[in-house]
């Protein structure tokens, strides 16, 4: 190959260069155009929140295990002296830590999330997460009435706000990377990563949005991943099996949906009675009310240790029939006070998990007592108690679509879902007549805040184009029109603007007095078509809601409404005046 | 309230108790100032390390759980096995709390819970269990007890068939037949022998040559009445260990209840050499040699003998209706009114002439004398509780007698 021309491209770099390039590149330390772009790394962060969520839940869990160990020692039952001094105790400890070093780490975390995402631009401090972490434990560990779920929501919305803001994101990502981490959060702290992303789309952000609901997916799956990496794949509980028995069986769960609401209503009423007034109390007190709270628990303790802390194990008890209906009975009341004082002495915690056990123990004691008397229409009472968490997670935290798919996820049994529905909504219901803002909506206001959530915006009036349009009293002209006739026909009008179409679908608008000028002088032949302006008219379908009317209006004095099936077909029309004065009658 | 402040970069509001603008980069010190791709590469690697923290915190914990464990199931074991349900309940709830899944401590649990009368309870975690395993052995032997407890014998049945076919650990051949024998028990004190009897066939026409197992199954045939195939076991034990008493206690009595008092004898003669404090072999001895000796109906007997045994037949059975009388306060000389008095009546009326008609060989009012023997001996039995020795004896043949007649 003597003969070949030399080559002139550059030399290649030499080896260690070659090698710092190619680590670069593997790293992502890319030049600035090749870098992610802001959406993929968006999607990318997800994960990376999901796997570092996971992890914190882990970690959070063992801590709350291994502080009741230390505390209570490894006894189900301790003895009435640990009982007693634990909680009491724990409750100082817990109360010094949030006043004199985490004061964000108060409450459940849901509230302080969506005050993020509503308030702060996303914004949680980190030190929240390390304070909701330690205080949380400790609390939950010296068997405060409450449990891990709301704070894990907390912990991984920290995180995510954290790597949001370190990352440089946008203010919007910054605002929406709260989200994606509260799922992260709950879907490892409940091992439901559906009911996760259904929470936190029906509580923290409100709406459905697209735009984030890839995000939070991902963080929740990961998140799940990684739980079940470490802690192995078993579910929360032992799921009973479950089939209806008869059709009239479902009377019984609506009678379950009943008393579901009315202990829903309790705990709300009596939470959103008393919090208030301890608040008012002086500062000094706040040291002491987690004490008391925790010396009062621990009294209930003495005779139903079950109600201290998360009590899951006890949820999974209920399920498998081994309490008494009176038993059953007994724990759901109790730890509805215990619950109530735990939260309204500021003890940090969620409010998860009493619902799971309140609602798994009203479940199972109506189920018992069902059974009793009409033992050939009723079926197990585990399936009561499963049907009996979803209906308090229904009526206590007011949020129906995550409370059919937690039991439909936690139970893996899709033909629990009638029973499910029929009681959770008849809970919802009348804990939403009685009681017409939810418990964060209450929280929040009692906070001096006020936070949308999905449930608010549900009853939300939404006015359409058809409830402002009017009909178009003009002539409605081809583009092909002649000119001069066109312009008789316009003058004639009672309307001043004039709307054309193309015989494509495609609507053009003027004004007359405009149509009037650029039609001088009228030479023979000439159309409507050489005047109009080259874009369009936007245009609008009666069923589009007022806020996009207003967007798409603009300038324009009146857009055209047309017919979604027949775009040629004029509907009405619609201009400022109007769609103002459809507010006005919407109230 | 604080005054809301903007940061005057970036223009957001500083959130409430945040000196510096936590959203504009350089305020978190170097660390948080890094380039983006660089602090990504920096949290991908601390994800690294938590991973490897977590799992470790994790393992440290399991290590503790499984101790925990361990050591309240080790508690709740000697508890249960030592009767104390209820100590045993708590330690294996605790031991479950650190375990869960653990279907052994479960099936413990279930145990505790049964034997402390929360059967309802014990039955929800066996059926649990069940659904998870439906082959596991010791699960259907539990549910099979708790239903065999409440006498629910179909699904007792069921339970029980379920644990002979299932998995058990260690010997699953002495496991699985184990619970068939548990099976036995439970149908025969059911009184369902027929069932009994087809299982126990079943048992012995597998049984290794264990002269112990044989006896035990051939004790068990004989109580559900397959006395041919429960000697045959007995004789097959014998072949092994002939010198063992229980095992001719069993043959005897195999032979004694079929009603082969000259076969029975022996047997029953060579297990009181070898044990002489066999009551029971001794009681059966006695009845059968009692049998053979006041049998009139043998073959093969001089007239005379025979003659000899019918007159003794019925003094036995005159003296066991005067003492049954006398034990029950009964005048057997006044009018009759009482079975006993109308046998005795009956008998009297005989007694005169007997010897005359043995002598004449009228063997059709011998037979009717017997008749009348056997009818005293039935009432008497009826009466006065059970008989011993020669009274027992001649109930026997009474009714062997009305085995054979048409």
């Amino acid at each position: 190959m003597s003969g070949a021309p030399a080559t002139t491209t550059a030399a290649p770099p030499s080896g260690a260069r070659a090698a710092w390039a190619n680590f670069r590149k593997r790293m992502g330390w890319l030049p600035e155009r090749e870098r992610l772009r802001e959406p993929q790394l968006f999607f990318m962060l997800a994960v990376i929140i999901g796997l570092i969520s996971g992890s914190a839940v882990v970690l959070f869990r063992i801590a709350i295990d291994w502080t009741r160990l230390t505390v209570f020692g490894s006894c189900l039952t301790p003895s009435p002296a640990r009982t007693l001094l634990v909680p009491t105790l724990g409750g100082l400890v817990v109360a010094f830590l949030v006043i004199k070093f985490f004061p964000r780490a108060r409450g459940s975390g849901v509230n302080q999330t969506k005050a993020a995402v509503y308030i702060y631009e996303g914004f949680i401090p980190f030190n929240t997460v390390i304070g909701k972490f330690i205080c949380c434990a400790l609390a939950i560990g010296t068997g405060q009435s409450l449990g891990p779920e709301d704070p894990s929501l907390q912990m991984g919305a920290g995180i995510a706000s954290a790597l949001g803001r370190r990352l440089r994101l946008s203010r919007e990502k910054v605002r929406l990377i709260a989200p994606v981490g509260a799922a992260a959060g709950l879907a490892a702290a409940f091992n439901a990563p559906i009911s996760a992303v259904l929470f936190v789309i029906e509580e923290v952000i409100g709406q459905w949005t697209a735009g984030v609901l890839g995000a939070i997916v991902l963080a929740a799956v990961s998140s799940v991943v990684v739980l079940r990496l470490f802690l192995g794949e078993q579910p929360m509980f032992r799921i009973p099996e479950y089939h209806l028995v008869h059709p009239a069986e479902l009377l019984a769960y609506a009678i379950l949906g009943v008393i579901g609401g009315i202990s829903s209503l309790v705990l709300i009423k009596v939470i959103g009675s008393v919090r208030p007034r301890l608040k008012a109390l002086p500062r000094w007190s706040q040291y002491f009310q987690p004490a008391v709270a925790g010396l009062l628990i621990g009294v209930i303790g003495l005779g139903l240790p079950q109600v201290m802390g998360a009590g899951y194990e006890f949820i999974d008890q209920a399920m498998h029939d081994e309490f008494t209906w009176r038993m059953l009975a007994l724990l759901a009341a109790f730890k509805i006070v215990s619950t109530g004082l735990s939260f309204v002495s500021g003890t940090p915690g969620g409010m998860f998990a009493p619902a799971l056990f309140i609602g798994a123990m009203i479940g199972g004691a109506v189920g018992s007592v069902e059974h009793h008397f009409f033992p050939w229409l009723t079926g197990g009472v585990g399936a009561y108690a499963l049907v009996g968490m979803g209906t308090l997670f229904a009526g206590f935290l007011r949020v129906p679509m995550t409370s059919v798919f937690m039991v439909l996820e936690v139970s893996g049994n899709y033909s629990i879902i009638l029973p499910v529905i029929i009681s959770n909504t008849i809970a919802y219901l009348i804990s939403r007549q009685y009681q017409h803002t939810s418990l964060f909506g209450l929280l929040s206001r009692q906070d001096g805040m006020d936070l949308p959530s999905m449930e608010e915006r549900r009853e939300e009036v939404t006015v359409h184009v058809e409830d402002a349009m009017r009909p178009y009293r003009g002539t409605v002209f081809d583009i092909e029109d002649p000119l001069r006739w066109a312009l008789e026909r316009a003058d004639a009008s009672p309307e001043a603007f004039v709307f054309v179409e193309d015989g494509a679908g495609r609507w053009f608008g003027m004004k007359k007095e405009d149509l009037r000028r650029l039609a001088t002088p009228i030479r023979p032949g000439m159309s409507l078509r050489s005047l109009l302006p080259p874009e369009p008219l936007p245009h609008l379908h009666p069923d589009h809601d007022l806020q996009e009317a207003l967007r798409r209006l603009g300038d324009w004095p009146l857009l055209p409404v047309v017919n979604r099936a027949n775009f040629h077909r004029l509907e009405g029309a619609v201009g400022l005046p109007e769609i103002l004065e459809a507010y006005r009658a919407a109230g | 309230m604080e005054p809301e402040r903007q940061c005057p970069q970036c223009g957001r509001k500083i959130p409430w108790g945040q000196v510096t603008c936590p959203f504009c980069p350089g305020n978190g010190g170097h660390f948080w100032s890094l380039r983006r791709d660089t602090f990504l590469a920096v949290v991908i690697v601390s994800l690294i390390f938590l991973f490897v923290f977590t799992g470790f915190i994790v393992k440290r914990y399991h290590r503790v759980e499984r101790r925990l464990a361990q050591d309240w199931f080790s508690r709740g074991e000697p508890a249960l096995k030592a009767g104390d349900a209820r100590a045993a309940l708590v330690d294996f709830r605790n031991a479950l709390a650190y375990s869960r899944d653990n279907p052994f401590y479960q099936l413990r649990l279930a145990q505790a819970l049964a034997a402390t009368g929360r059967v309802e309870e014990a039955r929800t975690y066996l059926l649990s269990l069940r659904e998870r395993d439906p082959g596991n052995g010791p699960v259907n032997l539990e549910l099979a007890r708790l239903a065999a407890a409440e006498h629910n014998i179909p699904e007792a049945v069921q339970y029980f068939h379920d644990a002979v076919y299932s998995e058990w650990n260690g010997d699953p051949v002495v496991q699985r037949r184990a619970a068939r024998l548990e099976l036995v028990k439970f149908l025969l004190d059911s009184d369902q022998k027929v069932a009994a009897r087809a299982e126990l066939i079943a048992v012995a026409a597998n049984l290794p040559p264990d002269a112990g197992l044989q006896i035990q199954v051939g004790t068990l045939l004989m109580k559900a009445g397959g006395y041919d195939d429960a000697l045959r076991l007995f004789r097959n034990a014998l072949a092994t260990e002939p010198y063992s008493a229980p095992t001719l206690v069993g043959a005897g009595e195999c032979y004694f209840l079929t009603g082969q008092y000259a076969q029975a004898e022996p047997y029953l003669d060579r297990a009181l050499l070898q044990d002489p404090r066999l009551t029971e072999a001794a009681a059966m001895r006695d009845t059968a040699r009692a049998v053979l000796d006041l049998d009139p109906f043998i073959r093969r007997l001089g007239e005379q003998e025979r003659a000899k045994r019918e007159r003794r037949a019925f003094d036995q059975a005159l003296t066991r209706l005067e003492g049954c009388a006398a034990q029950r306060g009964i005048d057997l000389n006044a009018a009759p009114s009482d079975p006993l008095q109308t046998l005795y009546a009956r008998a009297i009326a005989i007694q005169p002439s007997i010897q005359q008609h043995i002598f004449n060989r009228d063997t059709e009012w011998v037979s009717n004398t017997m008749d009348l023997v056997f009818e005293i001996e039935k009432a008497a039995a009826r009466e006065c509780g059970d008989p011993h020795g020669p009274d027992l004896a001649l109930l026997l043949i009474g009714r062997a007698q009305e085995g054979t007649r048409p």
